[in-house]
């Protein structure tokens, strides 16, 4: 049971370490930069540290090969080329099936790797270890056993804990049952002259480094009765342990004076000396040069030092399952909903305590709209890391289409709530895949064109107005109108002579098994996609628009909301049911006159807006409900837009804008696809949210 | 307010009950039995099993939902979760009989949802022996026995013992699933 454990954190942080992997290789592709060098030498060994504890010998033994190569690579012995960077892609992905368990089918995968691995090492020093045998034993390096754990154990007692009946011997006993102690020390400090030894006392207290094959808990366990009110401290050090390079404690941030000492700069006795001198207001550091114990330099170098740990202490993350995060995001909604209720309760108090009471809830509410803030922050993560994931996809599939393509990435600080960043990979994919295949030329094209022989795609991601935007822009060929409007005419989408501008008839190219490539390409071109994209951005409430230039390439621009569990809604009542449109598909709210109302053959009632015609909506035939109004001149209509189309809802009053928290509604519960969820408004009543871009689809149905 | 004091006093008696089923499960332990929520619908006495029960509450504002099956009379807020509510008087296709103070929504737990059902009034826990409760009879084809389990018989009095899970049919379910998604 534990072992898998183990497993899963093992599994859940190669992932990130593979991600970071494959930016790294790809960077180097792109400069050999001895950084990175550096940096995919470390990530081969972590990943071979933790691959060892989790019991995976086979990437084990695998990813150390691949940390000879790469330390070759470091000391130049090995050139930077596209064959190395082939293998480490290779390699990568062989441990990526791997860990996922997948050790049948790749164990070929794996010989052929190794092979070239030998070949890259074996060019260099032909005459080196024999390298091909190395899994059989020919292994030189330090191999650590793999399933060991460490543990650094404090264990102070109080003095007087012979007195609750514990004995710590027993107890050290027990914990050295469990393994070996590797490193022991006695701290005898507090002993004092025979003469004054109390007996009955504990002066005693240990330092020792465990290793064993338990699990943390089997530790923990010796210590059950007395960590509470004993100086017990328990650390899984196992990293340490299996690092060839010591690791240095950065589990606490470090004094000035210890890192002078550990630095050799300053002694211990000199160390000592200064800190007794040491007057109040005074800093170390100057003091310090003061006294000549170290100069100026030195003492900046130390500083350096500090900040440096400092920064790796602050950066420290906690691994939060998002279900916890929704859980709080949810309670907090369900405090906005109480304090609404005391608003209104507020509200029928007499002048004098209501208007106390509202004051007090005023503060309430502001620390509560940062709250929110703060749980949504939490949900943000950069778009980058996804982002990058690309490089290899464009990498890849423009060198099987004999083009040469760069992916250009910006903004990749931007942040996006985390299941939006989950659920746009795809519909992003499939766009690249696009800009790939139909819209960046063939080299030879592009130069005869006088461009660059290597094609751009930018992947670029900001902030605007309260939303995400996220483009995707190629410089190829544009979308090729003349063609796109045959190909609409063949459809019969469009009749001959029609009047559409580029607009609309870019829009054409979301619609349905629709398609203006010439040929099936390899990636796309089957005209199912576009619209499947549409489909997705749209599920998250967002909208995806084209601009294209004719030989200057096609943009996607994606506007994404910056969360998904709360929306700023409009509350609108029909007959006795409230309702929530979301502010952001509002374009006004007006009351139609009667002479503005026409009924057009197919398209039902419209209403002539500024020589525009809107559809209009009867909402409470569409929802069977009894309304106040039902002449549209006397009610009040809400124009909403839904991509390229509008349509006016018909509603007896507009009760004002309110934060609303989305609840899901289960999908058994209504059949209406005009629904996106619930709300529930400060009175404990349930509201329905209406979903504009279903109640558009619904309506042309 | 009434809705207050009526789920007190639901709480009361479900309090009262609980107890009396334990005296009784003390009392018989030697014949097995299962433990019902009773109810009545249009005069006849209806059980599920208490297991299934999550709370009873009074009848609440329920939220129209458009576009749904007959007997699904909309949506409710308990305590934050929006919990859909079934008729059961039109779900066992009796007529429509306005609310009054005794009508009780009884939420239950189907398939890790919860859903309300609307009924005339709740009476006891009981405790049934397995022994006593029978397979469905077979009714006619006019009127659905899916979700009726079996039926028990306390005393004198019939017990038609509902199956929760299947309130709402599989397809029921997933028919809406799969137009929605």
């Amino acid at each position: 049971m534990e072992d898998a454990g183990i497993r899963e954190v093992f599994y859940k942080e190669s992932r990130e370490i593979l991600d970071n992997l494959e930016a790294d290789i790809l960077m180097l592709e792109e400069m050999s930069d001895p950084d990175v060098v550096n940096r995919l030498f470390r990530y081969f060994h972590t990943l071979k540290g933790s691959s060892g504890i989790a019991g995976y010998k086979n990437v084990y033994e695998f990813t150390h090969k691949i940390e000879s190569v790469l330390d070759r690579v470091r000391s130049g012995g090995i050139e930077v080329n596209r064959e190395l960077v082939d293998l480490l892609l290779g390699s990568l992905d062989w441990v990526r099936e791997a860990i996922a368990g997948d050790d049948v089918a790749s164990g070929e995968a794996k010989q052929a790797l190794i092979a070239k691995t030998n070949v890259l090492m074996g060019t260099v020093e032909p005459a080196s270890e024999p390298v091909s045998n190395a899994g059989a034993g020919g292994e030189p390096a330090r191999e650590i056993e793999v399933g060991y754990r460490y543990f650094r154990v404090h264990a102070g007692f109080r003095d007087d804990v012979f007195e609750s009946g514990i004995d710590p011997l027993l107890i050290m006993e027990d914990l050295a049952a469990l393994g070996k102690f590797v490193d022991r020390r006695v701290d005898r400090s507090k002993l004092p002259l025979l003469t004054d030894m109390d007996p009955e006392k504990c002066y005693l207290s240990w330092d020792l480094v465990l290793k064993t094959k338990q699990p943390p808990n089997k530790v923990d366990e010796v210590f059950l009765f007395v960590k509470d009110d004993n100086d017990i401290l328990i650390e899984d050090i196992t990293a340490m342990y299996t690092s060839e390079t010591p690791v240095q404690d950065h589990s606490e941030e470090k004094k000035l004076g210890e890192i002078l000492t550990s630095k050799g700069i300053l002694t211990e006795q000199e160390l000592t000396d200064v800190l007794s001198s040491l007057e109040k207001n005074k800093k170390l550091g100057a003091l310090i040069v003061e006294k000549g114990y170290a100069t100026d330099k030195d003492l900046q170098f130390a500083l350096n030092e500090q900040e440096k740990i400092k920064k790796r202490v602050e950066t420290s993350t906690v691994r939060v399952d998002t279900e916890k995060l929704d859980g709080l995001l949810n309670l907090l909604g369900e405090i906005v909903i109480g304090q609404s209720a005391i608003n209104r309760i507020a509200d029928e108090l007499d002048e004098e305590k209501g208007f106390q009471l509202k004051n007090a809830l005023y503060g309430l509410d502001r620390v509560t709209r940062e709250f929110q803030e703060q749980i949504m922050s939490i949900r943000m993560i950069p778009v980058g890391p996804s982002f990058e994931q690309f490089r290899r996809f464009v990498r890849d599939s423009s060198q099987a289409l004999g083009k040469d393509i760069r992916l250009e990435i910006e903004g990749g600080e931007t942040e996006l709530d985390k299941t939006v960043i989950e659920k746009i990979g795809d519909p992003l994919k499939h766009m690249i895949r696009n800009a790939i295949d139909h819209g960046i030329e063939p080299p030879g094209e592009r130069e005869s064109a006088g461009k660059e022989r290597m094609g751009r795609i930018m992947l670029r991601a900001y902030h605007q107005e309260g939303n995400v935007f996220v483009e995707v822009a190629d410089d190829g060929g544009g979308v090729n109108f003349r063609r796109l409007r045959e190909k609409a005419e063949a459809m019969g989408i469009l009749k001959q002579g029609d009047e559409v501008n580029e607009q609309r008839l870019l829009s054409i190219l979301f619609m349905p098994g629709f398609s203006t490539a010439e040929k099936v390409g390899e990636l796309s071109g089957r005209g199912v996609g576009m619209d499947v994209v549409k489909t997705n951005i749209e599920s998250l409430r967002g909208s995806v628009e084209i601009d294209s230039h004719p030989g200057k390439g096609t943009t996607f621009r994606v506007k994404l909301p910056l969360t998904l569990a709360i929306i700023e809604g409009m509350l609108v009542r029909v007959g006795g049911s409230i309702y929530i449109i979301p502010l952001l598909s509002i374009v006004e709210s007006m009351q139609p006159r009667r002479e503005d109302i026409r009924t057009v053959k197919e398209k039902g009632e419209v209403v002539q807006v500024r020589g525009e015609y809107v559809t209009l909506v009867r909402l409470y035939d569409l929802f069977g409900i009894k309304p106040e109004f039902s002449n549209p001149w006397e009610s009040l209509m809400v124009i909403v837009e839904s991509g390229m189309s509008r349509v006016g809802i018909m509603i007896d009053e507009l009760l004002g804008q309110q934060q609303i928290v989305i609840k899901s509604l289960e999908n058994y519960i209504s059949r209406s696809r005009a629904l996106s969820g619930a709300a529930i408004l400060g009175d404990g009543r349930v509201a329905l949210i209406i979903d504009v871009h279903g109640l558009v689809e619904e309506l042309s149905k | 307010m009434s809705e207050i004091e009526d789920t007190a006093q639901q709480e009361q008696r479900a309090d009262k009950s609980y107890r009396s089923m334990a005296q009784t499960s003390r009392a018989e332990k030697t014949e097995e039995e299962s433990q019902f929520v009773t109810f009545m619908i249009g005069g006849e006495t209806y059980g599920v099993a208490v297991l299934k029960v999550q709370e009873i509450i009074g009848m609440t504002q329920i939220t129209h939902v458009p576009n749904t099956m007959v007997f699904m009379k909309g949506v409710i807020n308990l305590r934050g979760s929006v919990v859909p509510v079934v008729d059961m008087r039109i779900k066992f296709g009796m007529e429509e009989r306005s609310y009054d103070a005794f009508t009780v929504i009884i939420i239950v737990e189907v398939r890790e949802r919860m859903i309300g059902m609307i009924v005339d009034s709740v009476s006891d826990v009981i405790g049934i022996p397995v022994k006593s409760i029978q397979d469905t009879p077979h009714f006619s084809a006019r009127i659905e026995t899916d979700f009726i389990s079996g039926i028990g018989q306390v005393e004198d009095k019939l017990v038609i013992i509902l199956d929760v899970d299947r309130i709402l049919s599989s397809e029921e379910m997933s028919e809406m699933d799969r137009e929605r998604s």
